[in-house]
């Protein structure tokens, strides 16, 4: 057993662990204070299997969230996915509010915008963007599993991929260990 | 000073004897010797002239001598020569190099150094020319920028070292390689020779000091497009990074013109980057070829996001309790602290003062819950003595997923963690998470039993 000194050096990936840890468990408290409210105010069944998947949905995306914001915008992938989680965010807050006449001014502009942006959601060989090495069936997949990985050449969506997958796993085991934690 | 002339009298007799006429006609054997011999010969004069004071004259009469023939007859090999000479004088600098590398030098110190009365400059563009045409390819694949000779010229030095130590040809061969292109291909070779010599003859006409560096760059972007597109290259792959150019061999029997060669260095970094992937991804080792590989990558994202999902979903599912910031929150802090003792009882200090029924945490427990960060676990300890308080309400489809993802991934998760863990963690805490794993799994499934 080695003796490491209290003051110790925190390199770039454990920063980034505590980072994504903090800010996990303050959504997730903000996340099951909400519930507790709910249930104390509705007095309803703890928890059905919708609320559930409700919940773990929202937590999903709080994870997502704090990932990319425990890494910062210097990555491509966490800029997409900030991007991606802001309009979301967006989207939602317009649906939960009242359906004014603006509100549906907006929308229906909204989906004008999206009919713009068809030519994007197509595959890379199909749009005619020739740049593209071998954009194959497989390398246009992990386009769609990376955050922002349609707009970018292959040698940086590799690079990008590469982080990704370090972030993911360091997700993964610090969830993993707040959930084995929460559920001794 | 007197030998030297006779010397090099001799020495560009031989040489001019074989460059005479066309100097397409002499092969490149016979090039390659005779810039060994004058190679030899000018080491062993440089030596010398370095301790001579009137060396500088000596070489303004050898330039007095031999500046009509070179003006007169155009003749590469004697302005290559006579650039050598000029380039000579430069060792009176205090420039301890030898003439190859020297020649270079001299290339790039002419943009410093006022030669006005010798016209070195003029007979120094000549070095575009015969024999001092691969140099200028070696000047411009080494002398990148003109001001940022100085850092460059130790290297070359370690390079040419090799030269003058070579005498067989096969040697000279290789000292060849080190420089750019050997001209096989004599025709274009012909062609863009003769668009230099012209080129040169106008830039031959000014005293140029400072002028040859924006031409020094305009004949080094030159030499070097020209030169891949005509030679066919005998040197092994080398890339060589310099401050401002990129320089890239091309293999041996491969295409060499800048397409390919572009695309050969994107080709590279992608390999290079699947090879980092290779290691990121656990289980790849024995996958060879890029298809196999994406494939893992793709299936492996794709877990870790299934495993995200599931473990929200048994986020959610869990029974909020109210303090279990505090400790969650101290356990964190805990985290990244690879300490031993100290961290190890303030944690079992927290766990006494959360008072809470259903964190009974052993010390040990806690820790290892914690990832096992700790040191100096005893993994038969801890999976025995979890103890679960409160039944977990969980669905029933969400149990038979978890059971399943749960037994999965720990032979994949092993080898992750130890990926992930620093060095400076034990090797025996890697074993306890994985531990961990097939506990949890049939706590859970005892909690279901219970529960119906």
């Amino acid at each position: 057993m080695t003796n490491s000194p209290k003051g110790f050096t925190l390199n770039n990936a454990d920063s980034c662990r505590v980072k994504f840890a903090r800010r996990f468990l303050r959504s997730l408290i903000e996340i099951k204070t909400r519930q507790t409210n709910y249930n104390n105010n509705l007095s309803s069944s703890p928890s059905s299997s919708s609320e559930i998947r409700r919940r773990s949905e929202r937590i999903k995306l709080k994870a997502y969230s704090s990932m990319a914001h425990a890494v910062g915008p210097r990555k491509a992938w966490t800029r997409a996915l900030l991007l991606k989680l802001h309009n979301r965010a967006k989207r939602h807050r317009f649906r939960t509010r009242k359906r004014s006449s603006l509100a549906m001014v907006l929308k229906k502009k909204r989906v004008f915008r999206v009919k713009n942006h068809a030519n994007f959601y197509k595959p890379a060989a199909e749009r005619g963007n020739y740049s593209v090495l071998n954009s194959d069936e497989k390398t246009e997949k992990l386009r769609e599993l990376v955050p922002g990985g349609k707009a970018m050449d292959i040698c940086s969506l590799l690079e990008e991929t590469a982080h990704f997958i370090k972030c993911l796993a360091m997700q993964v085991q610090v969830m993993h260990e707040i959930a084995d934690q929460l559920s001794n | 000073m007197n030998r030297t002339l006779p010397e090099m009298l001799h020495c560009l007799n031989s040489v001019g004897n074989l460059l005479a006429g066309n100097c397409t006609d002499m092969t490149v054997l016979d090039r390659q010797r005779a810039r060994l011999k004058w190679q030899q010969e000018q080491l062993q004069q440089e030596e010398q002239q370095q301790q001579q004071d009137g060396y500088f004259n000596g070489s303004d009469q050898l330039n007095g001598i031999f500046f009509n023939p070179a003006q007169a007859g155009q003749f590469p090999g004697f302005q290559g020569l006579v650039g050598g000479v000029s380039v000579i004088g430069d060792t009176t600098a205090n420039r301890p190099v030898k003439p190859d590398p020297s020649l270079e030098n001299g290339w790039s110190e002419l943009d410093r150094f006022e030669m006005s009365g010798i016209g070195f400059g003029s007979s120094a563009t000549g070095l575009a020319n015969g024999p001092g045409f691969q140099m200028t390819g070696a000047i411009s694949r080494t002398s990148s920028s003109p001001p940022t000779v100085a850092p460059l010229t130790p290297e070359v030095k370690s390079r040419e070292s090799f030269s003058p130590e070579k005498t067989s040809s096969a040697a000279g061969r290789e000292s060849f390689k080190k420089r750019k292109a050997d001209k096989v291909n004599n025709t274009k070779e012909d062609d863009s020779r003769e668009k230099r010599a012209k080129g040169s003859a106008e830039e031959g006409d000014s005293k140029i000091t400072e002028q040859n560096s924006p031409k020094n760059n305009n004949t080094n972007a030159n030499n070097r497009e020209s030169s891949a597109d005509t030679s066919k290259e005998n040197s092994k792959a080398s890339e060589v990074q310099k401050p401002d150019y990129i320089h890239v061999r091309a293999r041996r029997g491969q295409a060499t013109d800048s397409h390919s060669l572009a695309e050969r260095v994107r080709r590279e970094k992608i390999s290079e980057r699947m090879k980092y992937l290779q290691d990121l991804v656990p289980g790849c080792n024995k996958i060879t070829g890029k298809a196999g590989m994406l494939d893992e990558i793709i299936n492996y994202v794709q877990s870790l996001q299934r495993q995200v999902e599931f473990l929200s979903m048994k986020l959610a599912a869990v029974n909020p309790r109210l303090d279990f910031n505090i400790d969650d929150l101290f356990a964190k802090e805990m985290f990244p602290a690879c300490a031993g003792a100290g961290g190890f009882q303030t944690l079992g200090m927290s766990a006494e003062m959360s008072n809470s029924p259903y964190l009974q945490f052993n010390p040990a427990q806690q820790v290892v819950s914690c990832g096992g960060l700790e040191m100096g676990m005893n993994s038969h300890d801890m999976g025995l003595r979890r103890t679960i308080s409160a039944p977990v309400s969980i669905p029933e489809t969400f149990l038979d997923t978890s059971c399943y993802t749960q037994i999965q991934p720990p032979t994949t998760w092993d080898s992750e963690l130890q990926n992930l863990y620093s060095t400076e963690f034990n090797q025996g805490r890697s074993s306890i998470p994985f531990s961990s794993q097939p506990f949890t799994g049939s706590i859970e499934a005892s909690n279901l039993k219970m529960e119906m």
